[in-house]
């Protein structure tokens, strides 16, 4: 069954000094769904047309079931015509000169499959993604969403083992995006393949893929489900890259011991050691009471933004400036003042180098379990506690 | 599941294994292979004759051993000394050069000034007649300049040369030889023929000029001078300048016109300089002079290039601007559109006209009915000795023709072929330096006039040279010939076609399972059918309305139909002579068309490349 599995893949385009792929190591197993997330620029398509063949590597190493298809060390490299895997350019590549039909049976024809098996599979593949009515059409006559769906047809036709998809959903607007990205599961489900995708957009990323590898400058930061990569980001950029409003970010080493600021009032409840260096929190942990007590901090509500649904709310303590999400409408105004609770358990320390660092649990204190407000305990349990290793 | 590797320091690997691995992907990347191949290819075709002929003016050519009192094929700067100080060498270069730089320089620069007016007339103003005027004075860019050069002598050729008189000579009105030769009607008619160019260059400037530019000057309160002179002229001079070197190059290699009007008055040019000093078997000297001409054209592409590199900073993203706005002429509608008629008078009307009447007058210039006569066309029993008949129930005439559109044709297509093979390798050979190579190389021939490149190929394969025969004679120099000169523009088109195509189409087929074979001919092939057409017919019509290759290359078993015209020209056979022009200055036209159908783009843009 077709995994692929990637060792120290780098890659480092002629004429440029740093690699675009940096020693990425990475094994997708059979049937997977899995996402390349990361900022644009950071080479995931290049590691998609590594794998499918279009681009060679520069060092490391490529294998699709235990067959090696590119390695330098070997002196192997199997041309993309040989490996059978599905590709979907972002922008689909359609041949301009064939007709919808054409295109679909492109592969099949090479292969040379019969005529009248070519047929019913063509019919297939077409009806099952719905644009069998534009079989005689040529892709300038299609809209993007519909170019989309001939270019995946065009790949399930032969059905390959393994499909990559380049910004599936990036190029449609929001209602083809909803209908796209339930098209792409269902597909997932039907034909079992095992599917590599690439995407900028968090969104994306967490509503289609079983597991999430976050890129950043050619180098891997992150493999895992959705919720591991949002509830224990290894490192400060997959915390900051992943999560919108993006997560607050504390910089426990800015301020001076007497002044009143959050890293000073964060210090003091929890014993950090000397690599403790930024603290975040993730908007939607944060909670908002009127009541105080010994653990809430008095804040400003500086300003509320709705946004369809949610509220963002900016919160000011000090000098410090901390970003609130939430789903219920706040029953405070502009200017008003409230209490701030930040629960230990939801704060993500890194260190100098911007790794995650784990506390010993010793050190943190539990004091806000007992609290006495309801609310702050109901709210906060229903919370996805983040597991501690 | 997933395992995430520790990113440990794998060995790099060495250079050997890196060697290795790039042969295993070079291996399945064709391109590469027809990168060399070509490269290989274009270096024996362009590379080697350029070569040689530098080289020759080097080398005691056969003949010369007494003058240079050194052996044959020895080291000498005879040839040199002699073109460039000796007391000829006012005769044999300095005087042609300055002819030439005359030439050139006074053609720029009246082709210029007529054709930005009329450039500006027929896209910036409500002129009478602007729509029908846009494609009536392009066409004299369409037909070949000697064309109007022999519908000059034909007017106003007089007793310097020998056989049929001229019509105003035959009126009774001598013509001065300034008038009938030389410098004047050069310049005339290579204005007449360029200024057309300027017409297509400048009105695609002013269209894509956004006149938002112009009206934010004109709300800030500038009068329509300062607008012209501040505003328009500064964003259209990248294409000014394009348009001059352009033309000034091409007037440096014009072989034909100065040909017909400049040598019977011995009023020389570089390149019929280089002719005269080929057919009295000077190679040497005719190496030389090719080297001069060659100079020049590299002068001329450097400063282009720098010139270019200006533009490239202000260039603008315009054409949003309501282009169809247009200036308002008043009183001087008509008069605007009738130096436009008069320009397509001159440059069309009455240069045909006189071909086609001097095709049917018996005596020159006798304008009564009994001298009317279709005998040169389709009449027989004549009683001229070589042309028992009208041309077009001559044999000669059809072999003339069918050879034309053989070697021509064949060369035109090879080229095209070539020119998007080599768009082909150059996009996606994995060696740097085998794309930029085949860049250059191809775009070589474009410095080298035709007719020094002639030369270059008949000192190249006039003899068997290794596995290759001697060539000269056969239809094949004249094909390699022709491809090897009609390279610049095939190979530019070519890379042009491939960079817009852009690699996907051709990855996704590899992805498909598609071979290269297949690829090339299901997929790269079709989709570029339309610019492969282009790509072929340009060359061909180009191809037969050259001069200067054929006139060296061809022999009489390999006649073309401008060779066979000259052949006629020579005999004093002028009204059979200009039906043949007609017939070379139709098919141009038809295949012109035939471009216009096929691209739908229109001959402005078809020409421009
Ligand atoms: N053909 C190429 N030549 C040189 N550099 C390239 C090429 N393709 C991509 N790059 C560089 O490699 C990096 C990664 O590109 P890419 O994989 O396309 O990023 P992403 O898909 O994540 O946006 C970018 O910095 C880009 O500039
Ligand atoms: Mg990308």
């Amino acid at each position: 069954m077709p995994t692929i599995s990637l060792t120290n893949l780098t890659k480092c385009y002629d004429g440029n000094t740093e690699p675009s792929v940096d020693q990425v190591s990475l094994t997708v197993e059979d049937g997977e769904f899995m996402c390349l997330l990361g900022p644009s620029g950071c080479g995931k398509t290049t590691i998609l047309r590594m794998i499918a063949g279009i681009e060679h590597s520069t060092s490391g190493e490529i294998a699709v079931d235990d067959l090696v298809v590119d390695s330098v060390h070997q002196s192997c490299f199997i041309p993309p015509e040989q490996r059978r895997i599905g590709f979907v350019f972002q922008n689909y590549a359609l041949w301009p000169h064939m007709t919808v039909e054409r295109n679909v049976d492109f592969g099949l024809r090479l292969q040379k499959v019969p005529a009248q098996e070519r047929k019913e599979r063509c019919l297939d593949v077409m009806s099952k993604l719905r644009i069998l009515e534009y079989a005689d059409r040529y892709p300038s006559q299609l809209s993007g969403g519909q170019q989309q769906r001939v270019a995946l047809a065009r790949m399930l036709a032969v059905n390959p083992g393994i499909l990559l998809l380049d910004e599936p959903l990036s190029n449609l607007d929001a209602t083809l995006r909803l209908e796209m990205r339930a098209e792409l599961r269902r597909l997932h489900q039907t034909f079992g393949t095992t599917i590599i995708f690439v995407s900028h957009d968090q969104w994306e990323a967490m509503t289609l893929a079983n597991t999430i590898a976050v890129m950043n400058k050619g180098q891997l930061q992150q493999i895992g489900t959705p919720d591991e990569i949002y509830a224990e980001p290894c490192n400060r950029f997959v915390a900051e890259f992943i999560g919108n409003p993006k997560i607050n970010i504390v910089d426990l080493k800015a301020s001076a011991a007497e002044q009143v600021s959050l890293a000073n009032h964060i210090r003091s409840r929890i014993a950090t050691n000397e690599f403790t260096n930024v603290c975040a929190i993730r908007p939607e942990e944060i909670i908002l009471t009127d009541t105080a007590n010994a653990n809430t901090l008095p804040m400003t509500i500086e300003n509320i933004m709705p946004t369809g649904g949610s509220w963002v709310i900016e919160l000011s303590f000090g000098d410090d400036r901390l970003f609130h999400s939430t789903q219920s409408r706040p029953k405070w105004r502009e200017g008003e003042q409230v209490n701030a609770y930040l629960p230990t358990l939801s704060l993500h320390f890194f260190d100098q180098a911007n790794n995650r660092l784990v506390l010993p649990e010793t050190d943190l204190d539990y004091n806000h379990l007992l609290l006495n407000s309801a609310s702050i305990n109901q709210k906060h349990t229903n919370q996805p506690l983040a597991k501690q290793a | 599941m997933t395992i995430l590797l520790t990113a440990a320091e794998q060995k790099k690997p060495n250079i050997w294994r890196r060697a290795r691995h790039s042969f295993a992907v070079a291996r399945h990347e064709p391109a590469n292979l027809i990168g060399l191949v070509l490269a290989i290819f274009f270096a024996y075709l362009i590379l080697a004759p350029v070569l040689s002929i530098l080289v020759d003016s080097f080398i005691v050519q056969s003949g010369d051993e007494a003058r240079t009192h050194q052996d044959e094929g020895s080291f000498t700067f005879y040839y040199i000394v002699r073109t460039l100080y000796s007391r000829i060498s006012e005769i044999l270069l300095w005087q042609p050069l300055y002819n030439t730089l005359a030439i050139a320089a006074s053609t720029v620069v009246f082709s210029m000034s007529i054709g930005v007016v009329l450039a500006w007339l027929v896209n910036r103003t409500n002129m009478a007649g602007r729509a029908w005027f846009a494609t009536a004075l392009i066409v004299p860019f369409m037909l070949p300049t000697w064309t109007f050069a022999l519908a000059w002598t034909t007017i106003f050729k007089n007793r310097t040369v020998g056989g049929q008189p001229g019509w105003l000579e035959s009126l009774g009105i001598t013509t001065s030889n300034s008038v009938a030769y030389g410098y004047f009607p050069i310049v005339f008619i290579l204005v007449l023929h360029y200024t057309p160019l300027v017409i297509l260059i400048v009105g695609n400037a002013l269209r894509r000029l956004d006149s938002q530019m112009e009206d934010s000057a004109r709300v800030l309160g500038a009068p329509s001078r300062t607008i012209a002179f501040s505003i328009v002229l500064p964003l259209i001079r990248p294409a000014l300048m394009s348009a001059a070197l352009l033309i000034f190059a091409d007037c440096i290699g014009e072989f034909a016109v100065p040909y017909i009007l400049g040598l019977p008055v011995r009023y020389d040019t570089l390149a019929t300089g280089l002719y005269r000093a080929l057919d009295t078997r000077q190679n040497g000297v005719a190496a030389v002079i090719a080297g001069v001409i060659m100079i020049i054209g590299v002068i001329t592409l450097l400063i282009d290039v720098r010139m270019m590199k200006e533009a490239r900073r202000f260039v603008t993203v315009g054409g949003k601007g309501n282009m169809d706005r247009l200036r308002k002429l008043g009183r001087m509608r008509l008069p605007a559109s009738g130096f436009a008629g008069a320009f397509v008078l001159i440059g069309v009307v009455l240069p045909l006209l006189t071909l086609f009447l001097s095709t049917i007058m018996i005596l020159p210039g006798r304008f009564t009915l009994e001298n009317f006569t279709f005998d040169y066309w389709i009449g027989s029993n004549l009683d001229t000795v070589a042309l028992r008949n009208g041309i077009l129930l001559t044999p000669e005439f059809w072999q003339a023709a069918w050879n034309t559109i053989v070697i021509v044709g064949s060369s035109s297509m090879i080229s095209g072929v070539l020119g998007l093979l080599v768009g082909y390798a150059v996009l996606r050979c994995s060696f740097k330096g085998v794309g930029a190579f085949l860049r250059q190389i191809t775009f070589l021939p474009y410095l080298v006039p035709g007719i020094a490149f002639a030369a270059a190929f008949l000192s190249l394969f006039a003899v068997a040279r290794g596995p290759i025969p001697a060539l000269y004679g056969t239809p094949a120099i004249l094909i390699i010939a022709l491809v090897a000169s009609k390279m610049p523009f095939a190979s530019r088109s070519g890379i042009a076609a491939m960079t817009q195509l852009g690699k996907e189409p051709e990855e996704a087929a590899r992805i498909a399972g598609a071979n290269w074979f297949s690829r090339m001919t299901k997929i790269i092939i079709p989709i570029q059918a339309g610019p492969l057409a282009t790509g072929i017919l340009l060359p061909f019509i180009s191809g037969i309305k050259g001069v200067s290759l054929f006139i060296i290359l061809a022999i009489p078993s390999t006649d073309v139909l401008t060779t066979y015209s000259l052949r006629l020209l020579d005999y004093n056979y002028d009204q059979a002579a200009n039906a043949v022009v007609l017939m070379i200055a139709l098919i141009a036209w038809l295949g012109t068309v035939l471009i216009q159908k096929i691209s739908g783009t229109g001959l402005a843009q078809g020409l421009e490349n």
